[in-house]
């Protein structure tokens, strides 16, 4: 049997060698098509794996819940303010929703008037956010210097402060910033520690940065800021839930409490990271198959070529193929004759296309800064199509070489 | 060996049916050397054709060694060509890019003998037709008289009962042309049928029997 396979191979080869120049272009037709498949395919998967990763550092477990100010809010034109004071978060963080492992008020500084933060004579162009303890556990922040807030850092309206590293590097530079002090307005804090990097690339190259730079943000006791701001009010809740699919269940749950307190002024709605990330990977799922259509394009283009070589091919040769059932070959042997050709012509482009594909994707990902995604999946597609390729723009030309009459074929000139 | 009865062929040409043969009967006992003559258009190549199995029947029997060969399929056909009959063209028909040797292997390959062997009997049939020295060239490398021989070695490879030869000195020179017909002689008197189309009756002349057609019917057959 494999003396048999190594014999059609074999006189596969013959018949290619013939045609050198021709069966190279076809090749190469389907190497392109197989790459440019693959390219697309590893830099979508990159992208999404990029995404994902970048999500997570939110954490994936988290939800938002703010007010709606839209039209499910009965007294939007009417009320101002966030909908939520300290009473309702002091009521959903005290165990009444089961779903939500940890909350945290958010309270956004300086809305609307820009507030000087400096420290001796650098500054800083960082978002203020009012926080509670658990926030950085649930943003997934490390603290990377120094110390995480505490309890009592809230309770007493401490000034101090935990700094995202843009803001820690445009205030003290390359040197250590805890226990540095700096002005937010005209008040005066202590830097108690400092987060780690969170990578953006992707969310930044799409413009999301926004006012939510991660990496320039300044934490403070979210009841320092209130009393700053001379309020009680918070901007919204970020809670993390039990676990990533009761991640809805929880936003629910708080707005429950919510409702029950201010349901007749307020109206909330939530987000969370569940559906942004569901969100995220369709709209990729989208454009990664736009970019697979495309690419399949040139996918075609090389079947044509192949169709094109072995039409020709069966042509040049009508004689041989006479000759070879005088000598007594069937249909079926002719048939696999020509299969076997466009195969191995299509075959080699995978192989030539699946090396220029990685080539492609290392150097995309070099561009793009996506990580580079390697799938074994991908090589066996790829080696799967070319194949199948192959035997469908092989198969027309294989099929009327298989039927030529022997004695026509042998009178042709 | 070779049993025609009243065989009819026409081949149609657009609207026009051209009849070729009409109702041809001929008998062939195994070991004998037939020579088919006549013009152009008088039906030998045609008849040559169906005697070979690369051509089928409109009407009549064709039985060649028991085999009944007008109620055969394709893929019988192939077989019958493959073990029963070798092919000796005038223009040798041999694969242009690949060597002597591996153009004595093809019947084999279609027999199913594994590539040691093949390649041991495709040496030894060009050594019967004493051109094995040039087992390695291709064919363009080789002069008219060495490729019939190489073609001869790839008909007689599978040791056929029955030669099938249409012209085969038809582009040879009159002295190469001789020594291909006292190949045939030897192979005849070693015990192979021949068949034999041909218009030099030179040639014809070392054949055992003739056979000349005219229009598509058999006009004169002649033992010589």
């Amino acid at each position: 049997m494999l003396s048999f396979i190594f014999d059609r191979f074999n006189q596969a080869l013959y018949g290619l060698k013939d045609n050198r120049r021709r069966t190279l272009l076809s090749v190469l037709g389907i190497a392109v098509g197989i790459a440019a498949v693959m390219a697309v395919g590893t830099i979508s998967k990159g992208g999404n794996y990029l995404i994902f990763s970048e999500l997570e550092t939110f954490g994936l477990n988290s939800a938002w819940v703010f007010r709606d100010r839209g039209d499910k809010d009965p007294h939007r034109m009417v009320r101002t303010g966030s909908g939520i004071d300290n009473d309702d978060y002091l009521a959903v963080s005290s165990g009444c929703c089961p779903a939500v492992r940890r909350i945290s008020a958010v309270l956004h500084g300086s809305i609307g008037k820009r507030i000087v933060i400096q420290a001796i004579n650098r500054y800083s162009n960082a978002q203020v956010l009012g926080v509670d303890v658990s926030l950085t556990t649930i943003a997934n922040d490390v603290v990377l210097q120094g110390r995480p807030f505490r309890a009592r850092d809230i309770a007493s309206r401490r000034a101090v402060a935990i700094l995202g590293p843009t803001a820690a590097a445009d205030l003290f530079g390359s040197a250590s910033p805890i226990g540095r002090a700096f002005r937010i307005g005209n008040r005066k804090f202590i830097t108690i520690g400092v987060l780690e990097e969170k990578s953006r690339d992707f969310l930044a190259s799409i413009g999301s940065s926004g006012g939510q730079d991660a990496n320039n943000r300044i934490l403070i006791p979210y009841t320092t800021l209130q009393q700053m701001q001379g309020h009680k009010q918070i901007s919204y809740l970020q809670a993390e839930a039990v676990t990533q699919a009761q991640a809805n269940a929880a936003a629910e749950q708080i707005i429950a409490v919510l409702k029950r307190h201010n349901g007749r002024n307020y109206a909330y709605k939530s987000e969370t990271m569940a559906t942004y990330i569901t969100t995220t990977a369709r709209i990729l799922d989208g454009v990664a198959m736009i970019g697979i259509i495309a690419a399949s394009v040139s996918l075609l283009v090389g079947g044509m070529g192949i169709m094109n070589i072995m039409s020709t091919s069966v042509l040049e040769r009508t004689r041989e193929i006479g000759l070879r059932k005088a000598v007594g070959a069937r249909q079926r042997d002719i048939m696999q004759q020509f299969l076997l050709e466009a195969v191995v012509i299509s075959t080699l482009g995978g192989m030539i296309g699946l090396s220029l594909g990685t080539v492609a994707s290392i150097v995309l990902a070099e561009v793009t800064g996506f990580p580079l995604a390697p799938s074994f999946t991908v090589i066996v597609i790829a080696l799967v199509v070319s194949l199948a390729v192959g035997i469908i723009s092989g198969y027309l030309p294989a099929r009327r070489a298989a039927r030529l009459h022997p004695v026509e074929a042998l009178r042709y000139e | 060996m070779i049993n025609l009865t009243a065989i009819n062929k026409s081949y149609r040409v657009g609207e026009l049916v051209l009849p070729v043969l009409r109702d041809v009967s001929l008998e062939v006992p195994a070991g004998e050397f037939v020579a088919i003559m006549g013009p152009s258009g008088s039906g030998k190549t045609t008849l040559l054709n169906i005697i070979g199995c690369l051509d089928s029947i409109d009407s009549g029997c064709y039985s060649l060694a028991d085999e009944a060969v007008d109620r055969a399929s394709d893929d019988d056909l192939a077989r019958i060509r493959n073990q029963h009959i070798g092919f000796v063209f005038q223009l040798f028909n041999l694969i242009p890019r690949i060597s002597a040797l591996r153009n004595v292997e093809l019947p084999m390959i279609y027999m199913g003998i594994p590539p040691v062997e093949r390649r041991k009997r495709a040496m030894e049939a060009l050594e019967r037709m004493a051109i094995a020295d040039r087992a390695d060239h291709a064919p363009s490398q080789l002069s008219g008289g060495q490729q019939q021989r190489v073609a001869i070695a790839r008909a007689l490879v599978n040791t056929p009962e029955l030669l099938v030869a249409d012209e085969p000195t038809g582009s040879l020179d009159s002295n190469t042309g001789r020594e291909i017909m006292l190949l045939f002689s030897e192979l005849n008197q070693a015990g192979t049928t021949i068949v034999m189309v041909t218009h030099e009756e030179d040639i014809a002349a070392y054949a055992g029997r003739t056979i000349r057609l005219l229009d598509g019917v058999i006009a004169a057959d002649d033992e010589t």
